[in-house]
């Protein structure tokens, strides 16, 4: 008896308390058995970045005009220096090696859905120098703001909620999804999606800017290291 | 010897297993459920140069292997071996069919693929790659784009054992006949068989057998003690009258006859007459009862019953209802006395004996549940408590004292019936 009224406490705790932390936002293919190190194809880096509250951010940087242009090249070198960092030797394929697949999404979670050009079943991604990369981190999309919550970008219950409008801005945010692609036998070896919150204090910089990139390339390589099955 | 034996079996099926694991040249990662038709179409494809099993001879081996499978037709899938999405698919298949794998790893992801599954049409597709030393094998139809089998067998250069390898490994199963094209058409645009509107209105008429008792299950003796015990002595003495229980048999079988109807299958009414027959409980020791042949009372109850179900329908041709009810009844009893043929002149007391008030007014409430059968022929079993009473309360009057008392203003018993129904919808 005290076990089933133990039972029915944790499934009410569970109810009322577990909706916000009950999502996964990895999946890992039972044959990803070792993390990419030292050497890494990337992708994604041209077109995968969009700056949100642009006006925003056009107030604190100096960019002068075209801030959405500008701040999202600004990330994409941060982030690819970030990766250079990472990996000894890193292979930054063009966006167009992905141009002619079909745009997919892969379910994380019972709500969750990221949406992604994945290429296809039996055709491997060939780098411009004509080599083959065994491994390729596929970003699919890098959303950049303030306060954001990836729940609202990614649940699919949620996604039509409009955002409350926060006076205070208390972080710049990231929100990437990415894959790690198996170019030999054209399969999904990890995916996921993260949410990097990187604080601001007084003024905003470029130095923020550039530090939440490199959070962000921290966190995924973290999480690649933890999605080994 | 009974010893030796068990253990002679037990070492014989050791034995067996050992054989059969060792000689196993199969290795299945998953077997759904997959549909094996009669006179099956099967489709070998493959993405190598040469196909390893000859389709003629692996024919043969699938009326070997399965006696049911009628007459299969194999032949070589040209048409996905000359198509280069479908050939991709094949040779991503290869690389990719290994064990562990869940069967939505394996999907083909391209829309064109998928297409080609879904036009498959009851024709199966066996896919078999050549990896050296073994073959690798799924199995493909129509209901999905992902393999419904897979699995590898060993290869050997004998293509006839091939063949069986593979039928006995896959093909083994029970055959369902093909529908025809009007059957087919036909099933399509046929309702689900689960799916079922409830009638606005459905009614029902039946008779039921039980017993009744005044003590109700799982309350103790001694609440009943008094009145399960208590004689009627001298034709009317009880030690109370409360209960009628005091005076009359309260055990005994219970007939009912009842019609009822229901709204929207949630809210109803019934109507119901109840029989039953209780013997007085006449002093053994008391010598007046020696002109008596017998004295029973036949009980008498007609009534209204208001009903809440609620309906489950675990198969097509059963519906579930269980229901609640709740009502009211008056009861009648009427008196079967007689003397001894001997006696001529009765008693003084038995011209005075005690008599029962017309009519006593109660209600009854309780829970039950009826099967109905092909939404005709109901099964119904129910149980409950019913009460009869009489306003003991009167108009103080001089003549008060001189008044009979009234007997069994409260009496209570429990029942449960099981009763055979035909129900039927009247209007749609």
């Amino acid at each position: 008896m005290a076990r089933l009224w133990g039972t029915l406490i944790v499934m009410a705790a569970l109810l009322f308390t577990g909706c916000a932390d009950s999502y996964h936002w990895s999946s890992s293919h039972p044959a990803y058995t070792r993390a990419p190190y030292g050497e890494l194809a990337v992708t994604g880096l041209q077109k995968a970045f969009v700056l949100t509250r642009t006006k925003w951010f056009a107030n604190r940087l100096d960019f002068g005009d075209s801030t959405q242009i500008k701040a999202t090249e600004f990330c994409a070198k941060a982030m690819e220096k970030e990766f250079h960092g990472g990996y000894t030797k890193l292979l930054v394929l063009p966006d167009s090696v992905l141009d002619n697949a079909p745009e997919e999404s892969q379910k994380l979670d019972a709500r969750i859905f990221m949406k992604g050009k994945l290429p296809e079943q039996g055709i491997t991604v060939t780098a411009p120098d004509g080599s083959v990369p065994p491994q390729i981190l596929l970003i699919h999309e890098v959303i950049i703001g303030t306060d954001l919550k990836r729940e609202n970008f990614f649940d699919y219950a949620l996604i039509h909620n409009e955002l409350e409008d926060k006076r205070e801005v208390k972080n710049i945010s990231a929100i990437v999804s990415y894959t790690l692609w198996d170019n030999v036998k054209q399969r999904p070896l990890f995916s996921a999606v993260d949410e990097i919150q990187h604080p601001v204090a007084f003024k905003l910089t470029l130095t923020d800017l550039e530090q939440l990139m490199r959070q962000t390339v921290q966190q995924i390589r973290k999480n690649m290291y933890q999605g080994v099955k | 010897m009974k010893l030796f034996s068990l253990v002679a079996f037990v070492f014989v099926l050791a034995l067996h297993a050992l054989v059969a694991s060792s000689a196993s040249a199969k290795d299945i990662y998953f077997d759904s459920k997959w549909t094996l038709w009669q006179n099956a179409d099967i489709l070998i494809w493959t993405p190598d140069k040469e196909p390893a099993i000859d389709t003629k001879e692996f024919c043969l081996s699938l009326r070997r292997y399965n006696s049911g499978i009628g007459e299969p037709k194999c032949r070589l899938f040209g048409e996905w071996e000359r198509d280069t999405v479908a050939m991709r698919y094949a040779t991503w298949l290869s690389s990719n069919l290994e064990p562990g794998l869940e069967p939505h790893l394996l999907k083909a992801r391209h829309p064109a693929m998928m297409a080609k599954f879904q036009a498959l049409e009851d024709k199966i597709v066996l896919y078999i790659a050549d990896k050296g030393s073994n073959l690798q094998i799924a199995i493909f139809d129509e209901t999905a784009s992902e393999p419904k089998a897979a699995g590898t067998v060993m290869k050997t250069n004998d293509k006839i054992a091939l063949g069986d390898e593979i039928a006995s490994a896959f093909f083994e199963r029970h055959t369902k006949r093909r529908l025809t094209k009007e059957e087919r058409l036909k099933m399509e645009t046929e309702p689900d068989d689960l799916y079922k509107e409830t009638p606005t209105f459905r009614s029902w008429a039946g008779i039921s057998a039980g017993y009744a008792q005044a003590r109700i299950p799982l309350t103790p003796y001694n609440w009943y003690k008094r009145k399960l015990r208590s004689r009627v002595s001298n034709y009317r003495a009880t030690r109370d009258s409360v209960s009628l229980w005091n005076f009359m048999d309260d055990s005994t079988p219970l007939f009912t006859l009842y019609a009822g109807g229901i709204w929207f299958g949630f809210i109803g009414g019934e109507i119901f007459y109840r029989y039953s027959d209780h013997a007085v409980k006449t002093d053994d020791r008391d010598s007046v009862y020696e002109e008596l042949d017998h004295w029973d009372f036949s009980q008498h109850e007609i009534g209204l019953n208001v009903m809440f179900a609620r309906t489950y329908e675990p198969f097509k041709w059963l519906d579930l209802h269980l229901f609640a009810f709740l009502g009211f009844q008056y009861s009648f009893y009427s008196e079967d006395i007689e003397l001894k043929s001997s006696k001529k002149k009765p008693s003084k007391e038995y011209e005075t004996r005690f008599k029962t008030e017309d009519p006593y007014k109660g209600a009854l409430f309780g829970f039950g549940t009826q099967c109905v059968f092909m939404q005709h022929y109901g099964l119904s079993v129910r149980t409950g408590i019913s009460s009869r009473g009489k306003d003991v309360y009167v108009e103080p009057s001089p003549d008060a004292a001189a008044e009979p008392t009234t007997i069994g203003a409260s009496t209570v018993d429990w029942f449960i019936s099981v009763g055979l129904e035909y129900h039927w919808t009247p209007f749609k």
